[in-house]
């Protein structure tokens, strides 16, 4: 267990600038979609930035990124 | 299978979006690719063709951009339709799949998917002068031994590797049974055998891993028959298979398998993300520039349309203005002149002015998207869009509208969700197309003088602008409406992968805008032209014996006035559309647009305007017997100057230009863009939908405007 300070924390909750690991999804849906586009229980995130007008989050994955809706990143539970 | 034996190879292009799949089509196939569309579907079909080195012609089909089997968009599922089939046409003997080796880890789970579907496949690693600049080393030869495949790193960018593609399908014409792997990257469990082992005997010749599919996606796969998908359902629900949890499961252990070889394979020599993504997207996507910056980019983008756009469609105007004349002169007075001329010329003039702002739109565009910068702009108005039931892609359809609505409704199949499509679709025409603008441009002359407010703005130019806005303010409106009205079961999602930012590859460029153009003469074109003609027949033919007193009455008005040659042919022509089918249609509907201030020559104008807004100029130019010289300035002047005839007042007052210009705004005035419409929906519903709706808004707007005002 990595110690990040984010300990089941959704991904819209990680504070800015934050990294940690996906522990694992509450939705199977977005499972599913997010599973496919390489984001597996495991996978590092970091959330850099939040989008204008109150959106979603830019998220680096490993070396590349990702934008998701807030409800999208509200679905991955990190540690 | 020998060389003398194969007439023609079907070869697939596949690979996750990004991964630099259109490159590798391009540089193979260059010009010999033409679009076409998968059956029954819009999602383009992009056929290429090239010939092997031992002289084997190979026919190259270039599939939309995948992530995995389970598909997310319309795009996506065609891939699952024609690979699921064996007996599908764009079935292919063998796969390109294309992966950004940078990302090779992600990728390899669509390519496991297709070995697994029993479909040869040759692994083509792209980028990899990126890799190499990257400091990352790539074991080929490892990755040919562990997948079994054979393996080419190539660069789409500096075309270095291209070449042996060609070789390694010659190889495989050779030997096809090379590539046939006989043990699974995935072991089905017992649940799914079971599934498999049950829809087995109904559906012969196809992969076990086929078979799989069909059980979780067999609602919307088109080649089942209806007895077939009642079969497969009894299997899905005797067996209490749970489709989206063994999806979950199925992907986590393919990750599991080839995970390891994937990191066995890349020797990466300093843990590296791009550091210009890193420092361009601070700027671009910041909360509050990045949204500042976009705007101004689409100011420039519309300022290069109309600034550029200018000269290539004078000299377009120019030339059919000249094949006009030219044809006048050779063919004798008569219909088949005018048919030729006024009919088709006419039409083709219509369509092909507006190739110069159709292409440098989808110039710029497509260079904004080959940079990576339109998912950007996609993430950072999401949530806005959302408000208004649209999704953040729907972004680079509204800004597309406001060249042509064609080209900006083609480009929203990318959207994923069905409704959120269907609402961008639907509002798309409002925004303020470039067809409005010489109508603007006239009825603007009316109501605003040309003076210059606070030091530096031409207040003409601010009513252009508002009129713009107004467009802009209907379609959020509208959607929004939509969004309340229409229901749907299916979520909606952005999820959208921001690539690093790229130097764009002119090549791709090129074929894109050329693609488009191609399209919208096509499309639009035949729309147009068969109205134009329609129009024509209206316009030119009446009742004969009106017709013939027309002819009289203006040759007799004309004498007692002792008007030139060419006024008496204007004045001719003017009594003559008076008198035709158009004219009477025009006084038929007065009563209906009295009320919004337009009298019957205006709605001659309205109904033609129906085949494209611009017809409107033209259209007038004849009414008011100025036909010979037609341009906008002298039409300003020639309506400025119409008086009722019983009262003596000013016909073009500025509550009847106001009404007309809302009118402008909001009607839906374009055959071509109810056909694509048509085309995108499969159903004559939603264009009739959209009809009704915008031209309902359209005459109540200017009612309300002209009542206010007059």
């Amino acid at each position: 267990m990595v110690v990040t300070g984010i300990n089941n924390l959704p991904l819209s909750k990680v504070p800015r600038g934050k990294a940690g690991f996906v522990s694992h999804f509450t939705d199977q849906l977005v499972a599913s979609k997010m599973i496919a586009m390489g984001v597996l229980p495991g996978t590092r995130l970091e959330l850099i930035r939040k989008a204008p007008f109150g959106g979603g989050c830019y998220v680096k994955v490993d070396k590349h990124y990702l934008a998701l809706r807030k409800q999208e990143a509200a679905c991955i539970i990190m540690r | 299978m020998h060389n003398n034996e194969v007439k023609v190879l079907n070869v697939a292009v596949l690979g996750n979006p990004n991964c630099g799949k259109s490159s590798i089509f391009n540089k193979l196939t260059g010009l010999r690719q033409k679009v076409g569309n998968f059956p029954g579907v819009t999602v383009d079909k992009k056929v290429g063709y090239l010939t092997s080195p031992s002289g084997v012609e190979v026919k190259i089909l270039d599939f939309p951009g995948t992530y995995s089997l389970y598909p997310n968009s319309q795009d996506e599922r065609i891939v699952v339709q024609s690979f699921t089939n064996p007996a599908d046409e764009n079935y292919p003997d063998v796969l390109l799949y294309v992966v950004d080796v940078t990302k090779l880890e992600k990728h390899l789970l669509l390519f496991t998917q297709l070995c697994d579907l029993g479909l040869p496949v040759i692994l083509v690693l792209n980028m990899a002068d990126i890799a190499e600049r990257e400091g990352m080393e790539v074991d080929a030869a490892f990755l040919r031994e562990q997948l079994k495949t054979p393996v080419i790193k190539v660069s789409a960018r500096t075309g270095s590797g291209i070449a042996e593609i060609g070789k390694e399908l010659d190889h495989f014409i050779e030997q096809p049974r090379n590539l046939q792997r006989d043990e699974p990257f995935y072991p089905f469990s017992k649940i799914e055998q079971q599934v498999i082992q049950q829809l087995e005997p109904d559906f012969p010749g196809f992969s076990p891993y086929q078979l799989l599919l069909l059980s979780h996606h067999y609602e919307w796969l088109s080649f089942l028959d209806d007895a077939q998908k009642d079969l497969i359902k009894g299997v899905v629900e005797k067996t209490q298979m749970d489709s989206l949890r063994l999806q979950v499961d199925e992907t986590m252990r393919r990750f599991d398998h080839f995970t390891p070889i994937a990191l066995h394979a890349i020797k990466q020599e300093r843990a590296s993300s791009s550091p210009v993504t890193d420092a361009l997207d601070r700027v671009l996507t910041h909360r509050i520039l990045g949204p500042v910056i976009f705007m101004v980019l689409m100011l420039f983008v519309f300022q290069a349309i109309y600034a550029w756009a200018t000269y290539p469609m004078d000299w377009i105007e120019g030339l059919f203005g000249w094949m006009t004349v030219q044809l006048q002169a050779v063919l004798p007075d008569g219909w088949f002149s005018s048919l030729l001329t006024d009919g088709v010329l006419a039409g083709l003039g219509g369509i092909m002015v507006f190739i110069p702002q159709i292409a440098i739109l989808f110039l710029l565009i497509s260079i904004l998207e080959e940079v990576g910068y339109m998912a950007r702009a996609a993430y950072m108005f999401d949530r806005l869009m959302q408000t208004f039931g649209l999704n953040g892609r729907s972004i680079v359809a509204l800004i597309s509208g406001g060249a042509c609505a064609i080209p900006a409704i083609m480009s929203t199949r990318t959207i994923g969700n069905w409704k959120e499509r269907l609402i961008t679709i639907l509002v798309t025409p409002f925004i303020s197309c470039s067809a409005r603008i010489p109508v603007y441009t006239v009825l603007i002359g009316f109501v605003v003088p040309a003076t210059t407010v606070w030091g530096i703005f031409n207040l003409q130019g601010l009513a252009f602008m508002g009129l713009y806005l107004l467009g802009i303010i209907a379609a959020l409106g509208s959607a929004f409406i939509f969004k309340l009205i229409l229901r749907t079961r299916e979520s909606s999602f952005l999820m959208l992968e921001l690539p690093e930012y790229r130097t764009p590859v002119l090549r791709n460029v090129g074929l894109t805008v050329w693609e488009k153009v191609k399209t919208f003469i096509v499309e639009a074109g035949k729309i147009i032209m068969i109205i134009s003609v329609v129009l024509w027949v209206l316009a030119s033919y009446g009742p004969p014996k009106e017709m013939a007193q027309a002819v009289q009455d203006a040759e007799a008005l004309a004498e007692a006035q002792s008007l030139d040659e060419i006024q008496t042919a204007d004045l001719v022509a003017a009594k003559q559309i008076e008198a035709s089918f158009a004219g009477h249609l025009g006084k038929f509907i007065e009563p209906a647009i009295q009320p919004l201030g337009f009298d019957w020559k205006m709605g001659i104008a309205l109904i033609t305007s129906f085949a494209a807004r611009e017809v409107f100029i033209g259209t007038m130019a004849t009414i008011y017997s100025i036909g010979s010289k037609e341009d906008e300035f002298s039409i300003r002047d020639r309506m400025a100057r119409e008086r009722d005839p019983e009262t003596g007042l000013k016909v073009y007052t500025m509550a009847t230009s106001l009404s007309l210009l809302i009118f402008y705004v909001f009607a839906m005035q374009c055959m071509s863009t109810l056909a694509v419409v048509r085309r995108e929906t499969k159903s004559w519903k939603w264009p009739v939908i959209q009809f009704v709706f915008m031209t309902a808004l359209a005459y109540f707007g200017s009612l309300l405007v002209y009542q206010l005002f007059s």
